[in-house]
């Protein structure tokens, strides 16, 4: 693989776009996955998740568009793009039949030739070493889950692509499942793209993450920025006339917006975190007595939840 | 190139030789006609023997290999061959394949040794016993000479490799595994005899491919069978077309298909 290769984006890509039909799938997505971090693709169901990687992978065309994998353009180079790439799309899938082992032996004797030496160590990473030899038809959808991730491993890969990968394990699974995804990035220095309409998965096991509704690319970022909503602070306050301290406080320049809440005032700063201090010293010097002053930690789901709920509302209201 | 073609065919090996079900279908029909077939002139030659001659001997022999080479044994290639060319689709595991970056196209290939190889096998043992079965039973009859046998065994696996690699092309452009079933064999069975029954068809029943493929037999087969003569170069030809367009077909759908 060539020195640009190396330092190139993990997945990149620009206006690519899927139509089925007249209905639009992926709407001009710009996308950009840095190596060695695990990158949530976060969405809806029916987002258009599972189309963009069926995209990346080749499973399906784009009507239009560019990609890279791994600096590797797709579809021209789709060959040597995907020798490095690992992934597990929709529900993993194997012949029943057949053994997890002898699975993975079907997959190895179409990776490279050290592939077929991987099978044992993949299939002990994943915990499967001991029912290796059973038939996979009396798998769990956890334990398929794991093959999946250990037919991944084969290819010894720079990149894991992984769709809804915590479906159908049980909470000890999703533990460990998240625990091998930070060893694969962290000491391995393996990019891990996830996608799932699980906040809490994503902000866990991510270090940054894309929100897509609706075949497009809302924003894209690392996760605290992310929940962080830009420039957006809030405190919840807690005092001992509430009713008062609403009115001084929606005097003050340095509030945005401040409202009654089941937890006490809750006021959005005009400027930065900072400026907390300033709220506190301006009730004290009202006369109040301040029993809470906490920032509101804005979670992804929140932030989440207010970017999608922007596509619902008017476009001018959405500008604003 | 050679080393990653020797692992593809033995993946593909491996996928059809655990499918049991298949498998003990595919063996019923190879072997188990001969077996009756013997079995039932055994027992009428030994109650009538003034009436019913030997089971075997030559005759036999040619009893035996019509039954294998032109009836059940296109059969079982038709279920093997089916198995090879939708079995990764069937599984929904052919995506997985594709993600590897492997080529299309050499997955559709790799599926085609692999068929030929589980079907001669069955086949081999099938005229195996048909042989044992001409040996065994024969009396004082005369037994098929050196020859006869070679030629018998090539035919047996003409007749059965070239149905198995159609039904290898024409599974892979379905897709469907009961389709690709219900239509190759209600070709073979049904459509194919009678087409070949209709004389005012003339030349056009040298398209039927169990017609171009019967030219070959070394043994005689009347009937229907007799009807259709053709040259053993338009034989050739019309073989080769059924096995090209069909191998085209499913390559051109492995490759342009949404995986």
């Amino acid at each position: 693989m060539s020195e640009q290769s190396n330092n190139a984006p993990a997945i990149e890509t620009r206006a690519l776009t899927k139509r089925f039909g007249a209905r639009t799938a992926v709407d001009g997505v710009d996308l950009l996955v840095p190596r060695a971090c695990a990158f949530g693709f976060l969405g809806p169901n029916g987002a258009g998740k599972t189309t963009m990687i069926r995209m990346l992978l080749g499973l399906t065309g784009a009507s239009e568009g560019d990609m890279r994998l791994l600096g590797h353009p797709v579809p021209a180079e789709r060959e040597v793009a995907l020798r490095r790439v690992g992934a597990v799309v929709e529900d993993p899938r194997f012949h029943p039949h057949l053994t997890g082992r002898e699975n993975l032996r079907i997959v190895a004797a179409l990776r490279d030739s050290e592939a077929a030496a991987r099978i044992a160590p993949s299939l002990a990473r994943v915990g499967l070493s001991e029912r290796a030899d059973e038939k996979v038809r009396r798998y769990s959808l956890g334990m398929r889950q794991r093959l999946g991730v250990a037919r991944c491993l084969l290819a010894d890969p720079q990149l894991l692509i992984l769709d809804e990968p915590t479906n159908g394990l049980d909470p000890g699974g999703i533990q460990e499942f998240r625990e091998m995804i930070r060893v694969l990035v962290e000491q391995e220095g393996r990019t891990v793209f996830l996608s799932s309409h699980l906040l809490d998965e994503v902000e866990k096991i991510c270090d940054a993450a894309a929100i897509v509704d609706r075949g497009r690319v809302l924003t894209q970022g690392p996760i605290a920025e992310l929940a962080g909503g830009g420039a957006r602070h809030e405190l919840i306050i807690g005092v001992d006339d509430g009713e008062r301290a609403l009115d001084v406080l929606a005097a003050s320049d340095a509030v945005r917006e401040a409202h009654r809440s089941d937890e006490g005032l809750r006021i959005v700063l005009a400027g930065s975190a900072e400026t907390a201090a300033e709220i506190n010293a301006l009730l004290v010097s009202a006369g109040f007595a301040v029993t809470r002053l906490e920032p509101v930690r804005h979670s992804l789901e929140h932030r989440f939840l207010e970017i999608t709920s922007r596509l619902d509302a008017p476009a001018e209201e959405v500008r604003a | 190139m050679t080393a990653i073609a020797l692992r593809m065919f033995d993946a593909d090996l491996l996928k059809l030789r655990k499918k049991r079900g298949m498998l003990i279908w595919a063996l019923v029909l190879a072997l188990l006609p001969v077996v009756v077939l013997f079995t039932v002139k055994a027992i009428q030659h030994s109650s009538t023997p003034a009436q019913y001659g030997p089971a075997g001997g030559t005759s036999g022999y040619a009893d035996g290999l019509r039954l294998l080479s032109a009836f059940f044994g296109p059969l079982a290639a038709i279920l093997i061959g089916v198995e090879a060319g939708v079995g990764d689709s069937a599984a929904g595991v052919f995506r997985d394949l594709v993600v590897t970056g492997r080529s299309r196209l050499a997955l559709f290939a790799s599926r085609i040794p692999a068929a030929l190889a589980v079907c001669w096998s069955i086949m081999i043992a099938g005229y195996l016993l048909v042989l044992l079965g001409s040996y065994a039973f024969a009396s004082n009859l005369p037994t098929p000479d050196g020859a006869l046998i070679l030629n018998g065994l090539g035919f047996t696996l003409l007749a059965t490799g070239v149905v198995c690699v159609v039904a290898v092309g024409f599974a892979s452009l379905t897709n469907s595994k009961p389709t690709a079933i219900t239509a190759l064999i209600g070709w073979q069975l049904a459509a194919s005899p009678l087409i070949a029954s209709i004389s005012s068809l003339g030349s056009a029943r040298d398209g039927v491919l169990s017609q171009s493929i019967l030219h070959f037999s070394p043994i005689h087969f009347g009937g229907r069978a007799d009807n259709v003569s053709m040259s053993g170069g338009v034989a050739l030809i019309v073989m080769a077309a059924w096995v090209a367009v069909l191998l085209a077909l499913g390559a051109w759908r492995t490759r342009t298909m949404d995986a």
